[in-house]
């Protein structure tokens, strides 16, 4: 991959003190811009206070990390390789396990809605838990195919597996699956986000490709889904097409953010149809995204994930904090 | 009348300040000190102008008017030359000037029509404000007279041609057309290129999930065709699963398994024999023959993967799936030494092999596009000193 380098400039820094292997996820706190919370291949969850750019807490997983999520501005839930999830009091820095998957976690979520944490796994299964005590609610199947992806915003709660099936539940009422579809897209589902208005969801794939789609079932409104190709480069006569890692959502506009192996991050207006803006080229894959509530700031995360399995100097995991401006994420 | 009272003050730049004798000159220099882009030096013609170029072009986000007062460095106002300055900043000027407040009647005596015209045609924004038409000392502007300067940027004005000609006489509104351009400039959303991928995925729904479809029961293919390639690894498992893989994120085996005793000085001779097939993650060893040796009573999934074979080294190894010690009996001798190397995480781990399809087939020449799978191997092993044996036979301190 050739890569050029762009001078950082005022609307965009790195973070000091990064993790030493693969950065697996990043989510900014529910209700600030100061903190993120980073997981990552070194087995660590970090919090970063972005304002000041330190690291704040790390505590460690056995195995490397592969989600991690907020509660509330002092509650983090991590989740990994390891299959244990895992409960951090920011204040107290006291952790607490609260109960295991067979598989390795891939995804943590917290319903505000139930006030209970969810956890996709590679067992299969997504298992929710109380998420003040070691106490799992529920453990709900998801075609028996792995956990890619989930999302979840307000009540609608959307599950990727492995085999490109999409669950959409109710988080208040897990007894059974609300839809059941067949991902649009013909490759791997990479990730699923629901728009923050509940209207439906973004989904990915391997394959340089975007979906649209809607969760009202009413075929007037499902005529109106669509899906898009981005994240691809002519090279040579060849294009090559990433994957699309990472998606997501400004809570105010609407509007999403996906980041490719490719490098690049683009912003777009799905409800319009239109790319709003592409950053510059960052210096490796883009594995997590992730905008501030308020929408104002985009951390970045940088990091190659084997995608080519050839790439010999390993580049450098970074994450990037970006002051996005209405001028690019705001439909026009 | 009230046009000639305006006259009587310079024209002046609104983000410095700075007066002129010519409204030419002004523009000019509102080029070269505010709207020119300090990447590529292009000089633009609006603020708007600039920002939407430095986005589209360099990706970049400018908040500031470049060399302005801190006042006046409002980039989404659309001044070129006196044009767009909100009307509040001019009296304001005017008084500073004058002393006088003697705007409010020049507005009165505008030709009607013009200022219908001008109106319609900058939109909202700037249209309150008239001294766009005013006569400067250069009066009406024919319509023959820009390209001179607009010669710098032929795409800029081929764009320029339509405003112009449909107000001959007047002169024409950069501002306005700068943002018209931008809009139709904007990468246009390629939503309709999918149709194909969703009525498949249609006539697959029918059958709920028993049947996997084609593209995900087989390695992935460039399906999209043959000027294309999918940068992902040829197996349909996400980029997690296959990293995970790898012995270094595997649960670590209890120390017990000791330091391999180190057989021969640091000096290692590949194995050059006919049918090479793997290396052992744990030394970096290419092994012959395809002999897989597992062991008894392991059935860690390992074991599914086809490829990972007898490792050439006579050392024990731990198997990272089961947490056994596993002796490997090579099938060809090889010479070889690996020296200080932490052997805790053990060998022969599936992850360590690479992905099984391809990395059977690969010959020995293409060990160097193993070697940074086996760095990964030797970089999760206990931090003291990490050795890695480098595909040219010498040994190397892994170093990240």
């Amino acid at each position: 991959m050739t890569v050029t380098r762009v001078a950082e400039s005022r609307t965009e820094f790195k973070l000091k003190s990064l993790p030493e292997d693969a950065i697996s996820s990043i989510k900014f706190a529910p209700k600030s811009n100061q903190f993120l919370l980073v997981a990552s291949w070194d087995c660590s969850v970090r919090l970063y206070d972005v304002s000041a750019n330190i690291e704040r807490h790390k505590y460690n997983h056995e195995l490397p990390v592969l989600d991690v999520c907020f509660r509330d501005s002092v509650h983090s839930y991590s989740g990994g390789v390891d299959q244990t999830l895992k409960m951090f009091d920011l204040n107290a820095t006291s952790e607490t396990v609260l109960g295991d998957h067979k598989g390795a976690i891939r995804c943590v979520e917290f319903a505000s809605e139930v006030n209970a944490i969810l956890t996709g796994s590679w067992d299969g299964t997504v298992k929710m838990w109380d998420s003040r005590v070691p106490n799992c609610v529920g453990t709900y199947n998801q075609g028996n195919e792995r956990v890619y992806t989930m999302s979840i915003v307000g009540e609608k709660f959307v599950v990727g597996t492995s085999g490109r099936k999409i669950f959409v539940w109710d988080v208040r009422n897990m007894g059974h699956v609300n839809q059941r579809r067949e991902s649009s897209l013909k490759y791997q589902t990479r990730c699923i986000r629901v728009f923050p208005n509940k209207q439906g969801y973004v989904l990915s794939s391997i394959e340089g490709r975007v979906a649209v789609e809607y969760l009202d079932s009413n075929p007037e409104v499902q005529k109106k889904k669509y899906a898009f190709k981005c994240h691809r480069i002519k090279d040579g006569g060849i294009e090559k097409i990433y994957p699309v890692n990472a998606i997501s959502f400004h809570s105010v506009y609407n509007t999403f953010a996906t980041g490719g192996s490719d490098g690049y991050v683009n912003i777009w207006d799905g409800f319009n149809k239109k790319r709003l803006c592409q950053f510059h080229r960052y210096n490796t894959a883009v594995s997590s995204l992730s905008f501030s509530h308020d929408g104002s700031a985009l951390a970045i995360a940088c990091s190659q994930l084997d995608e080519t399995q050839i790439e010999d100097p390993k580049p450098e995991d970074t994450i990037y904090i970006r002051y996005v401006t209405d001028q690019e994420t705001k439909p026009k | 009348m009230g046009r000639k009272k305006k006259k009587a003050s310079k024209p002046w730049c609104w983000y410095c300040n700075r007066e002129f004798d010519d409204e030419k000159i002004l523009i000019q220099h509102q080029k070269a000190k505010h709207f020119k882009c300090h990447i590529c030096h292009k000089k633009l013609y609006t603020g708007p102008g600039l920002s939407i170029h430095c986005m589209q072009v360099h990706k970049e986000a400018i908040d500031k008017v470049p060399n302005s007062l801190p006042n006046r460095s409002n980039i989404e106002i659309e001044i070129y030359g006196m044009e767009g300055i909100p009307p509040e900043d001019i009296k304001e000027h005017e008084r500073q000037k004058t002393g006088g407040g003697k705007l409010s009647d020049s507005d009165d005596d505008e030709p009607a029509a013009k200022k219908k015209a001008s109106t319609a045609l900058l939109g909202p924004g700037p249209s309150t404000v008239t001294p766009g038409i005013l006569p400067t000392p250069m009066g009406p502007v024919p319509p023959g007279m820009y390209p001179g300067h607009m010669g710098m940027n032929p795409m800029m004005q081929h764009f320029m041609q339509a405003p112009r000609m449909m107000m001959p006489g007047m002169r024409p509104l950069f501002p306005a057309a700068s943002v018209a351009i931008s809009t139709p400039s904007k990468p246009t959303f390629p939503a309709y290129s999918a149709p194909p991928t969703t009525s498949t995925s249609t006539d697959l729904k029918e059958n709920g999930d028993v049947r996997p479809p084609p593209a995900n029961s087989c390695p992935l293919v460039t399906a999209t065709g043959a000027g294309s390639k999918i940068v992902h690894p040829p197996e349909d498992v996400s980029l997690e699963e296959i990293r995970a893989r790898s012995s270094r994120y595997r649960p670590k085996p209890k120390p017990e398994a000791p330091s391999t005793p180190i057989p021969s000085p640091a000096m290692i001779q590949q194995s050059t024999s006919s049918s090479p097939h793997e290396c052992c993650s744990g030394c970096s060893q290419t092994t012959a023959g395809s002999t897989k040796q597992a062991h008894d009573g392991c059935n860690g999934w390992h074991d599914a993967q086809p490829g990972p074979s007898a490792c050439a080294c006579l050392t024990s190894h731990a198997c990272s799936a089961c947490d056994a010690s596993v002796q490997y009996r090579p099938s060809t001798p090889a010479r070889y030494a690996v020296a200080g190397r932490d052997d805790a995480d053990g060998c022969h781990v599936p992850g360590g092999h690479g992905i099984a399809d391809d990395a059977a087939a690969l010959p020995v020449v293409d060990r160097s596009r193993r070697t940074r799978q086996d760095r990964h191997n030797s970089q999760f092993r206990p931090p003291q000193e990490r050795v890695d044996c480098g595909t040219n036979g010498f040994v190397t301190t892994g170093s990240r």
